[in-house]
């Protein structure tokens, strides 16, 4: 997903994520868009290539006061997507379009996905795939995901239909889990660097914040390797949110990691969950890239694969097809929860994030063909994610430049802080700038609340040719050689309205 | 590695702290109010055990329950917020370099109450939701609602009606489906154009749409609204649903505990909508079924309804930012006529009030000597930033479970904050390129789905309207929709909700599924809407049931009547 410049809504002194329309739920009335202006003027200079301020706290808006509030996440995390759509690369008609190794998307298998999308099995129509039908997804559905996650989760006892509920991407299932878990203006917990469209997904419907457990990269204390999550890291987090009189309901933990690349091993893992149970928290366990991880030496275990789970009402589990089956455009999510509470008010939820009948037969026909999966799908595309991986890590060696990854997810997370003479977030955003004018778009690790200036997302699971000329394109910027990078666009960074394109 | 448990202790930060005094309050509070439920539980338990043997008094005790379901939910909301409040002060301990590590009594007290999943184990498994601590308090209120709202369509959903395997299943004429095309769609969504796996729609979207079906949905919008001039895709936002759109409408063009003004009674799914998510309130403009001088037809929407209801809801302090339409209306089944859809407009223009209409009937209007006028249509609006439309294919091509809904605004502000939904209620790419196809056979909609859809139609409502005539119920003879509104206030004695409600049970006992006119905020007892759009052996099955229940409710009324006299 794109998780290209995001606003920072951050207040200079709190590690707490957006706090956007936290004080809308309390108060309205005219008082209210007077506070509301005030607080975005005061927000203004922060704000890096967003909109400008007369669009958002405009007196002729027709929007309210949250509404401009949701219209300026729009414009201003879509940048450089837009950006990209505008231009896309395409070897016969746009050789010098964006090359988009920013969005987290795994281009490497449509042909195989294709193929087996346009098999006849697939293109059952029947009158009750065309009507409503249970808002927590068809039961066949529910019952196939059901045994897909017994079996590639390593689940211990067969996982219950009961417990799943299937909506439109994951997307929704952060918006309906912090709507049903939190009231308006309490925080979830989540360690970063990490996939910073989340703050978007929990903040549009749900208005709660995301109170941050920052990582480092240097490998200090009892720490074994770099942006390592600890409970002790998590503890000093929930207690300083508390200090600052917020109340935190969960943590969320993305495993495989977005955008590290990394693993929790089982250990970690309940060493976390019991941190959670401890104090009754929530855990939302993201296993999005659970069969994305191509080297086998990594050891990933799913949170369902655990014997016992610390506080299993508590613990929530989200898979989708976007990542492990490519299909990001398939818009197909489902939650796991032994909580029926939670289940059923998920379901309330779900005639706002229902997906076609039609889909729902597909995606059950899809993960029922176990011997496809096994037997073709997976070792194809693990063996391309694989050559892409080296690829690219070659090609970063070469350069000497040091990066992070270990064999899971579509990313490589770089390390480009030599290139920073000052090390700051402008001139990591300046780099950014400058890759995108020679048209390669990456994610920078400000986008993802990383706390030191300098990191990098780069995708590498792309085709090939798109691949090289991509990491061509980064070298030119690295060596100074693109032809604008002796000459940054000056309204690019001061005059955010023109970026309004 | 640590396999700690659940039998861990309490960390130290927490164990260590001293008991602040507004929590032994929380406590004190806490505990009384779960006596005060406890006694409750058991006060309803006593009133409903009594075995009442006639049906009227199982209907006053089923009246009784659902008082005691909202004072248990009243209560268990005191309880969970008592409950947040005592962790809360809990979490909020600042850990001290305390040498004793076991706490005080009054905190182990406390911890147990708040500790401990479910401290009313006796309540039952529905009442056990209510009190669940892993919901926010909005979050019960979500899930409660839909339950309330839900739960007969669900009972649907689990024993449907089928000729051959399930005879005694309930049939359903309260869910707006229209059932009666679907051979035709069946047909055409299995045609080989429909089937496309293309890279473009296996990725990432555009979030307001794919642009192939945003260009199909104008042009579309163009032809069948007859709009003057063309209409721009960069003005449609499609979504996963009118009830989305809806939503999210309601989220940028209100705050929390805004208002729209809605001509009652209305489909009350928006009820829902507005409610679930953006928190908007709906301030019925009330209409009456009498005709009277100024009310020329029955439920008739007039400017002055309008303006006092608006008058009135800013007297109590209410801040209305806009007007929602539905047209064809539902479930009244009438179509404005430009005119006044043309004075509607101008009053929400003099208020600076959004407009949002909703014309996902439009292509169901089956009498041709009837002219659908959409608002599209029209050469120029009062208001056309203010004004917002909604369509989808859900009513008038029958699937609903397609899930796609679209909005048309000039506004490309509202666009653009509509839009951020976009993630949250995207279409899959498959769908969209089958939607994007059949929207696109212009000559299969207008050779040959629309007049078949429109001919059976016709039959149905044909059908169903000598039924009603041979029953003597009046009904509101319209042309358009997929259902009659009809009045039974004859059959209710005394014409009250409760008895509305009680005939609603009635029906449902006879596995017949109907809406009442209470949920689309009617304000005259009796009302209910029916659904016509079904095949024709349902239809008479579901007839039958009807005319059972009216039947039982006339002896049952004889009965009470003759009662009455004696006792006098």
């Amino acid at each position: 997903m794109f998780t290209l410049p995001q606003k920072d809504f951050r207040a200079p002194t709190t590690c707490l994520g957006p706090a956007c329309m936290q004080d809308l739920g309390s108060s309205h009335g005219e008082d209210l868009e007077g506070e509301c202006s005030r607080k975005l003027d005061q927000k203004l200079p922060e704000l890096r290539g967003v909109g400008d301020p007369a669009m958002i706290s405009s007196d002729t808006s027709y929007l309210s006061s949250r509404g401009r509030m949701i219209k300026w996440f729009w414009d201003s995390a879509e940048e450089g997507y837009r950006t990209y759509h505008m231009d896309e690369y395409d070897e016969d008609k746009n050789p010098s379009g964006i090359i988009n190794l920013g969005t987290s998307e795994n281009k490497l298998c449509f042909d195989l996905l294709s193929w087996r999308l346009s098999q006849s099995d697939m293109q059952r129509v029947e009158p009750s795939l065309l009507q409503y039908a249970d808002w927590r997804g068809h039961l066949f559905l529910r019952e196939e995901v059901a045994k897909f996650l017994s079996f590639y989760c390593k689940s211990p006892v067969p996982l219950r239909p009961e417990n799943v509920v299937v909506l439109n991407g994951g997307a929704s299932l952060f918006s309906a889990l912090a709507t049903v878990l939190c009231e308006a203006g309490e925080a979830f917990l989540i360690p970063t660097p990490y996939y910073g469209a989340i703050t978007q997904h929990v903040c549009l419907y749900g208005n709660i914040r995301l109170a941050y457990v920052y990582l480092d990269s240097e490998v200090t204390g009892l720490d074994t390797r770099p942006f390592q999550l600890t409970v002790e890291k998590l503890e000093m987090a929930l207690r300083e949110a508390h200090s600052e009189g917020v109340k935190v309901k969960g943590l969320i933990l993305i495993s495989p990691q977005n955008p590290l690349g990394d693993v929790y091993s089982p250990e970690e893992l309940q060493e976390y969950l019991v941190f959670a149970k401890r104090h009754r928290l929530h855990v939302i366990v993201d296993e999005v890239y659970m069969l994305s991880v191509f080297e086998k030496s990594v050891g990933y275990r799913s949170v369902l694969s655990l014997e016992r789970l610390p506080d299993p009402q508590r613990t929530h589990v989200m898979w989708a097809t976007s990542k492990d089956f490519g299909m990001s455009g398939l818009r197909f999510g489902t939650l796991y929860t032994e909580n029926q509470d939670v289940a059923t008010a998920v379901a309330s939820l779900c005639r706002y994030h229902g997906l076609s009948g039609l889909v729902q037969y597909q995606m059950a026909q899809l993960l029922r063909d176990r011997d496809w999966i096994n037997q073709v799908y997976l070792p194809e595309n693990h063996a391309r994610l694989k050559a892409a991986h080296t690829y690219v890590s070659e090609e970063l060696r070469v350069l000497g430049i040091p990066f992070l990854s270990r064999g899971a997810g579509f990313f490589i997370w770089v390390d480009l802080r030599k290139y920073l003479p000052k090390g700051t977030f402008e001139e990591e955003m300046l780099l950014w700038r400058r890759f995108l004018d020679n048209k390669v778009l990456l994610s920078f690790g400000k986008a993802f609340e990383c706390k030191e200036p300098g990191w990098f997302r780069f995708v590498f699971s792309d085709q090939a040719h798109r691949l090289c000329l991509g990491m061509q394109r980064v070298r030119q910027v690295l060596a100074g050689k693109s032809q604008v990078a002796e000459d940054p666009r000056p309204s690019q960074s001061q005059e955010p309205s023109d970026q309004r394109r | 590695m640590s396999h700690r448990s659940d039998t861990l202790p309490v960390p130290s930060g927490q164990r260590r702290g001293r008991v602040p005094r507004d929590h032994s309050i929380y406590t004190q509070l806490l505990e009384i109010t779960l006596h005060l439920q406890q006694a409750m539980t058991e006060h309803f338990v006593q009133l409903t055990s009594r075995q009442g043997l006639s049906l009227e008094e199982r209907r006053h005790t089923e009246a009784i329950c659902e008082h005691e379901a909202l004072l248990s939910r009243l209560i268990c909301r005191m309880i969970n917020l008592l409950q947040s409040g005592a962790t809360s002060g809990l979490e909020l301990q600042v850990p001290l370099p305390s040498e004793d590590s076991r706490g005080d009594v009054r905190y182990g007290q406390r911890a147990q109450l708040s500790g401990q999943p479910d401290p009313v184990p006796q309540l039952s498994d529905c009442e056990a939701a209510f009190v669940s601590h892993d919901l926010s308090n909005r979050g019960i209120d979500i899930s409660v609602f839909y339950q309330s709202s839900f739960q007969d369509y669900n009972a649907y959903q689990k024993d449907k009606y089928h000729k051959d395997k399930n005879t005694l299943g309930f049939i359903n004429l309260g869910t707006s489906e229209n059932k009666l095309c679907m051979d035709l769609m069946t047909e055409r969504l299995q045609e080989s154009d429909m089937n496309c796996t293309e890279d473009t729609l296996l990725q990432y979207p555009d979030w307001r749409g794919q642009p192939f079906l945003r260009e199909e949905v104008a042009r579309f919008l163009t032809y069948y609204c007859r709009a003057p001039t063309r209409l721009d895709p960069e003005n449609v936002v499609v979504l996963n649903g009118c009830c989305s759109v809806f939503s999210a409408l309601a989220m940028v063009l209100c705050d929390p505990g805004e208002a729209f003004l809605v001509p009652a009674p209305f489909y009350g799914g928006f009820a829902f909508s507005s409610r679930l998510y953006a928190k908007v309130e709906l301030i019925p403009v009330h209409l009456e079924s009498e005709v009277t001088v100024t009310n020329t037809h029955p439920f008739q929407l007039t400017v002055d309804k309008l303006e006092e209801a608006l008058l009135e809801a800013r007297l109590e302090g209410k801040k209305v930012r806009g007007l929602v339409l539905i047209n064809p209306q539902n479930p009244l089944g009438d179509i404005y006529s430009p005119e006044s859809l043309m004075k509607y407009l101008e009053f929400a223009k003099r208020y600076n009030l959004h407009v949002i209409i909703d014309e996902i009937y439009m292509l169901s209007v089956f009498d041709e000597s009837i002219t659908f006028h959409s608002v599209l249509s029209m050469k120029s609006l009062p208001d056309s930033n203010r004004t917002h439309v909604i369509w989808g294919t859900s009513k008038d091509f029958g699937i609903s479970g397609f899930r796609f809904g679209a909005l048309y605004t000039h506004n490309k502000e509202v666009a653009s904050a509509v839009s951020a939904f976009g993630y949250l209620h995207s279409i899959s790419g498959i769908t969209q390129h089958k939607l994007c196809q059949l929207l696109q056979n212009t000559e299969w909609i207008d050779k040959v789905y629309v007049p078949t859809n429109c001919y059976r139609l016709r039959e149905a409502h044909k059908y169903i309207t000598a039924e009603l005539k041979a029953l003597e119920i009046p009904f509101h003879n319209r042309s358009s929709g997929l259902y009659v509104w009809i009045n039974l206030k004859k059959y209710l004695d005394p014409c009250t909700f409760e008895e509305e409600w009680l005939l609603y049970c009635r029906f449902l006992d006879n596995k017949l599924l109907l809406s009442r006119g209470k949920t689309y905020m009617c304000k005259e007892p009796g009302w209910f809407r029916l659904i016509f759009a079904d095949e024709l052996p349902r239809l008479k099955l579901a007839m039958r049931r009807f005319c059972d229940v009216l039947q039982e409710q006339k002896e049952a009324l004889i009965v009470k009547q003759l009662e009455d006299a004696m006792r006098e």
